[in-house]
């Protein structure tokens, strides 16, 4: 059984629940909803509260609960 | 292994809600006549609080003297009335960039200071759409700038607005193409 984690698009307003597995990391999380909506994966972070979470981090080493909510923010690049 | 499976995604419906009344609504100043004539020939389909418009604008500023970009996101809200769908921008946030001449991005350190912008709001925010300046070289969007709209903003509500400080011009995009827009204040404001 995995991980429910829900994953807040602040630029859409829609909300994915994810299922993880502990050794999967945020950087898959980012990865998998910005497949999903469509967007560039490398143009956002993630955080948790007021927490950034690395790309590299493991769910099982963040003490993610089931149902917690992470929200996506755009990283834009303007030239 | 593997990726994560998604198993549900909601979406918040739409607010019923009307526009600004017309007459606490006006053209932008720095509006470029090619702008004008878009904003001319349609509905706006975005609303932009004219103290978000002040920040901006203040904000493109500050970089005029060094000639650096800025940057920065809008936050506001999608709403429907008559069934249209527009978009209010009522505030924007920014944090420190790393930015030259030719581009800006947030600096990897500020997105503390970002997040608190955003947990500052007094309202439930969408961040829908961005800014950033051109400092004397006129408003467009640049081959980055067009990565940035797809990869980020390709919803129909999104919008990209482009400043430069020098030449007093100011374009707002929806995608890659112009897009109609009004500058609103509260009843009882002075819109000067």
């Amino acid at each position: 059984m995995g991980i429910r984690l829900k994953v807040k698009n602040a630029e859409m307003g829609k909300e994915l629940t994810l299922e993880l597995s502990p050794d999967e990391t945020i950087e898959d999380v980012i990865n998998s909803a910005a497949e999903y909506w469509n967007k560039d994966s490398g143009a956002y972070i993630i955080r948790r509260g007021k927490q950034i979470l690395k790309g590299g981090m493991k769910i099982s080493e963040l003490g993610i609960l089931n149902d917690d909510v992470v929200e996506l923010i755009p990283d834009p690049e303007g030239g | 292994m593997s990726p994560p499976r998604v198993l549900s995604c909601t979406e918040p419906p739409v607010r019923e809600r009307a526009p600004p009344e017309e007459n606490r609504t006006s053209t932008h100043p720095w509006c470029t006549a090619k702008n004008l004539e878009v904003c001319e020939r349609n509905r706006p389909s975005t609303y932009i609080y004219k103290i978000a418009d002040e920040k901006i604008r203040n904000h493109a500023q500050q970089g005029l003297s060094s000639s650096h970009e800025v940057m920065g996101l809008m936050v506001g809200g999608l709403f429907r009335w008559q069934d249209r769908e527009y978009t209010l921008v009522r505030d924007v946030v920014t944090t420190d960039l790393d930015s030259d001449m030719l581009g800006v991005r947030f600096r990897a350190d500020g997105f503390a200071g970002l997040i608190d912008s955003l947990d500052d709001l007094d309202f439930n925010y969408r961040i829908v759409g961005w800014y950033h300046s051109h400092p004397g070289i006129g408003c467009f969007l640049s081959h980055i700038d067009h990565s940035t709209q797809s990869g980020i903003f390709n919803q129909s509500h999104h919008s990209a607005l482009v400043v430069d400080p020098k030449n007093k011009e100011l374009e707002v995009y929806s995608g890659t193409e112009l897009t109609s827009f009004r500058i609103y204040w509260d009843r009882f404001q002075d819109p000067c």
